[in-house]
């Protein structure tokens, strides 16, 4: 009786046996394959040690940086948009009187869209020679020549931007209204009457109150940050020369166009750290902000 | 028959212990009150009989069968809870039928007690209702209809009032006492609402930091509790309490250097010097002239009002008695001004003595 | 009087800017949606056109050749289709089962490390799907799982327990522990007690939870990309893409392909739609 395993433990032991075998085992593979010159054309390389040759091949090359780097800056700005557009378009929507749940089911139709959908999507729009923006642009002679919206490197990573942003938008501005309609009045209403003006009382009552909202929000963004891929991959493919190359565009063409999986693996390993450590730190940030707010238990 | 037993029960989380042995023997057909303040473990003694707590140690027997490691559904009781637990997708009669279904009785037989249940508690009306359609007081008379469909050996209530208003909880009371004249089961009642208690129980069980204080009827815990924990709990307003020491002439002598003599009932049981406690109840302490005078042994005492709380037929005077605030009784009263002094006399056959140090009360028998 | 009036003037412009700026919003999230849409029902010779044709002329040719014969240049939709509906309905109803059973453990028992378990299994949820898919692809095709429907629901299911125990935790919670307990007393086993009280009270959250599964295996590409290779497993995400492998780009059938795509999303969100809010705020602010 008493060595049976507890019952809790039974439970979660289905959802622990499915993570191991499909994720933790082939981490830790690849993790092992990360220290190899693995090639998979050459299945024999995979049993040759190499240290950290790859990590060091890997630090040392200026397009992995440039990558990593490109990478953190397209987070960080679409994460910040995506929040700041997100409260503005919740903050638009609650205002209103009437036809707020239409306008909120057309908020959510982004989150429907496949990002290799929306890559698509987009793809096409901001195509330079059939695109509706260019199109629009020219019809209205706003713009003589059609504009390379896919192909000149600033242009091309504005477009991702866009495209990201217009995708993840909507799970803010969803969940920071669902926020604003659990908010309580009376806060509000006595701020009011002590004399705040609007900016004041949102930004010592709405906003802390949304706080625990937006890092929710934050924090289910986080955990899927890297589907950016789907829609760089179908975009730009990386290009052009490299230009919108992310971390994980990056990767795929080391593993599977060049087959160098154990380098692959080795930035792959990178990119993992990368999305932990953003979840993570929003992890943290939601419980902070939730023990702040008494939420807890 | 079905009369409930615990022996010597034990409850530990981890290194903290919530029940410190308790024994306990409830008739057939008894209504018996668990009552105590927030943490006194009457709850976890509660969901201990229901099977829904692990015992530590001890022994639970219901009619004569230990049930220590029986799941609730074998127990034979039913429970009434906090919060009343309705299923919500269920509406009136499916909540009432549940057990019955569950225990695969034949359908005939289900609508036939349901009906029973519902002519019993009023809810013919509310038959198709889901829960979140009722009012707090429907609710919790569907939960108490869902706990006597089953003829249950055992009825475990756990706080039933506590989420109604003032009003419809004394209504409730009164439906919950007729409820047991006409089926006669035998009642577990938890509350931490001393009104509640007195009103509803043959024996109330006062209960703190996990050990039972007093054992008895209403009467005797109001009118000879066992330490000045319970001459405070029970009875409203709660009993006077004032320090004092015995001295050698029989009398107690107060902080202020007032004396009073040691009521009868306990001169056999003091000693000289002894730090005591004199309790008495505001109901025997009246202005002269405006209570309800027993013959027999009684002090005067001259005392200056700070408030009055008029209440009617009397009003409730508050005074300071050696650095105590005390509550006394005005029967028949007239318009009382703050600070005026007047005489009370404070009846002391009905007084108690408790010893300062153990708070036990301190009897001559 | 006059700052009255100030007042007022002030309002009546907030409350046109305040319109401009919603028309604007459903405007960008609208159009290019309503382009694709727009896009599957035109010649094609009228989506090249230069100068672009502004008033739309309509044909059902995309469609007709997407589900005539082989398909609009020979892409197989039906079986991507079928492909796409036989894994995400699998691996949903999969990942719920193991999902809730999972989120029931973290809502209804206690037990040391809880919090740390909770976080962990989340984290395992943020591997980018791109670096999983390098060592997966090694070990299925190992394994010989690599191209069979079999192979993309067991990666799948992975992908979604973390989450769905994320939410299932949340619903399970706001459910009151004496529901549970009151059906034990009323003679229910702990089974029965799930199945017949707290599974149907949380039915619509776990419905939720279930769409989110859904279209996360509906819309996925970076495992499927590399996870399949043949008609008899590419879904329609990888699809898509057999519209690009060419020089030119089949415009008008990729729009009537994204539009059967997005159809069941659609159809199958606005239905809970209600309920996949709530879900998603419960899981997280009630932690």
């Amino acid at each position: 009786m008493r060595r049976r395993l507890p019952e809790w433990f039974l439970l979660l032991l289905p959802a622990i046996i499915i993570i191991a075998a499909v994720v933790l085992i082939p981490l830790i593979f690849s993790l092992y394959s990360s220290f190899t010159p693995y090639k998979l054309t050459r299945p024999s390389t995979l049993w040759k040690w190499i240290g950290f040759r790859n990590y060091e091949r890997i630090l040392e090359d200026w397009k992995f940086w440039a990558a990593f780097g490109r990478t953190v800056l397209v987070l960080t700005i679409a994460l910040n948009l995506e929040m700041l557009l997100g409260l503005g378009i919740a903050l638009l929507v609650n205002k209103v009187t009437w036809g707020q749940r239409t306008l909120r089911t057309i908020l959510m139709f982004p989150m429907m869209f496949s990002p290799i959908l929306v890559g698509f999507q987009f793809k096409f729009i901001f195509n330079d020679n059939v695109g509706l923006v260019n199109n629009v642009l020219q019809s209205t002679g706003l713009s003589d020549a059609a504009l390379p919206w896919l192909v000149d490197g600033k242009l091309a990573l504005f477009s991702i931007l866009f495209a990201e942003i217009w995708m993840s938008t909507s799970v803010f501005a969803i969940l920071i209204l669902a926020g604003l309609f659990a908010m309580p009045r009376d806060p509000l209403e006595a701020a009011k009457v002590d004399g705040c003006t609007p900016w004041q009382s949102f930004r010592h009552i709405t906003l802390p109150f949304l706080m625990p909202f937006i890092f929710i929000a934050m924090t289910i963004r986080s955990l899927d940050v890297a589907r950016a891929y789907d829609i760089v991959q179908i975009m730009t493919g990386g290009g052009p020369a490299r230009r919108t190359e992310l971390i994980w565009t990056l990767m795929a063409r080391t593993g599977y166009v060049d087959a160098k999986m154990g380098l692959a693996n080795a930035m792959g390993y990178v990119s993992i750290l990368l999305s932990i450590a953003f979840t993570v730190y929003f992890f943290k940030k939601l419980s902070a902000a939730r023990a702040q707010l008494g939420m807890t238990g | 028959m079905t009369e409930v037993t615990l022996n010597n029960v034990v409850k530990r989380y981890g290194a903290q212990q919530a029940v410190h042995g308790i024994s306990l023997d409830i008739a057939d057909g008894e209504f018996v009150v668990l009552v105590g303040p927030s943490g006194c473990g009457k709850s976890t003694t509660l969901r201990m009989i229901a099977g829904l707590e692990d015992i530590t140690d001890g022994e639970v027997a219901i009619g004569g069968r230990v049930v220590n490691d029986l799941p609730p559904r074998e127990r034979n009781i039913s429970m009434v809870f906090q919060n009343y637990a309705l299923y919500p997708h269920m509406d009136v009669r499916e909540n009432l039928g549940f057990s019955l279904k569950i225990a695969k009785r034949p359908q005939a037989e289900i609508d036939q007690a349901v009906r029973e249940a519902a002519v019993i508690l009023g809810l013919e009306d509310l038959m198709d209702r889901k829960p979140a359609a009722l009012s707090g007081g429907q609710r919790q008379r569907v939960a108490m209809g869902r706990a006597i469909v089953r003829h249950p050996d055992v009825f475990l209530f756990d706080e039933p009032l506590s989420n109604l208003d003032a009003k419809l909880r004394t209504q409730m009371r009164v439906e919950i006492k007729k409820l047991h004249q006409k089926v006669g089961n035998t009642i577990i009642y938890v509350t931490h609402d001393q009104v509640e208690a007195m009103t509803l129980a043959d024996r109330i069980v006062l209960m703190r930091d996990g050990h039972i204080v007093q054992v008895g009827t209403p009467l005797e815990l109001f009118n000879a509790p066992v330490n000045t924990f319970v001459a405070t709990f029970i009875g409203s307003p709660p009993m006077n309490l004032v320090d004092g020491e015995v001295t050698n002439a029989g009398m107690i002598r107060l902080t202020d250097g007032q004396e009073i003599p040691v009521p009868s009932a306990a001169r056999a049981g003091v000693s000289v010097g002894q730090k005591v406690q004199l309790g008495f109840r505001a109901d025997n302490l009246s202005p002269v002239g405006h209570g309800v005078f027993e013959d027999g042994e009684a002090a005067e005492l001259d005392l200056a009002v700070s408030l009055s709380e008029p209440l009617g037929t009397e009003t409730l005077l508050f005074a300071e008695l050696a650095g105590i605030e005390v509550q006394g009784k005005m029967l028949n009263p007239r318009p009382v001004s703050p600070g005026e002094r007047m005489t009370f006399r404070l009846t002391l056959g009905k007084a108690h003595v408790f010893d300062a140090d153990s708070t036990n009360a301190i009897r001559s028998n | 009087m006059d700052r009255n009036k100030t007042h007022r003037n002030r309002r009546r412009l907030l409350k046109v800017l305040h319109f401009l700026g919603l028309f604007l919003v459903m405007a960008v999230i609208c159009i290019p949606g309503l382009w694709i849409v727009l896009n599957s029902f035109r010649p094609t010779v009228e989506i090249m056109a230069k100068p672009p044709v502004w008033n739309p002329s309509f044909t059902l040719d995309h469609y007709r050749a997407m589900f005539g014969g082989a398909g609009e240049g020979g892409v197989p939709v039906f079986s991507y289709l079928w492909n796409s509906i036989v894994v995400s309905v699998v691996s949903t109803f999969v990942a719920i089962l193991i999902g809730m059973s999972g989120g029931y453990a973290f809502a209804r028992y206690r037990f040391k490390g809880k919090s740390g378990y909770f976080v962990g299994l989340m984290l395992f949820r943020a591997v980018p799907g791109v670096a999983l898919s390098l060592p997966l692809f090694i070990v299925f095709a190992r394994l010989g799982i690599i191209d069979t429907h079999f192979g993309l629901i067991l990666a799948y299911v992975a992908m979604n327990v973390p989450f769905t125990i994320w939410l299932t935790d949340g619903f399970f919670r706001q459910i009151p522990k004496e529901l549970h307990e009151a059906a034990e007393i009323d003679g229910c086993t702990r089974w029965q007690a799930f199945w017949r009280v707290e599974f149907p009270v949380a039915r619509s959250g776990i419905a939720s939870a279930a769409i989110f599964a859904f279209l996360t295996s509906w819309n996925e590409f970076a495992l499927a990309s590399q996870l399949t290779r043949s008609v008899g497993s590419k879904t329609m995400p990888v699809g898509l893409l057999d519209f690009t492998a060419e020089f030119t780009i089949n415009w008008g059938g990729m729009c009537a392909l994204a539009v059967l795509m997005i159809l069941p999303a659609l159809i199958l969100t606005f239905i809970v739609q209600k309920h996949l809010i709530a879900g998603l705020t419960f899981g997280g602010v009630k932690g």
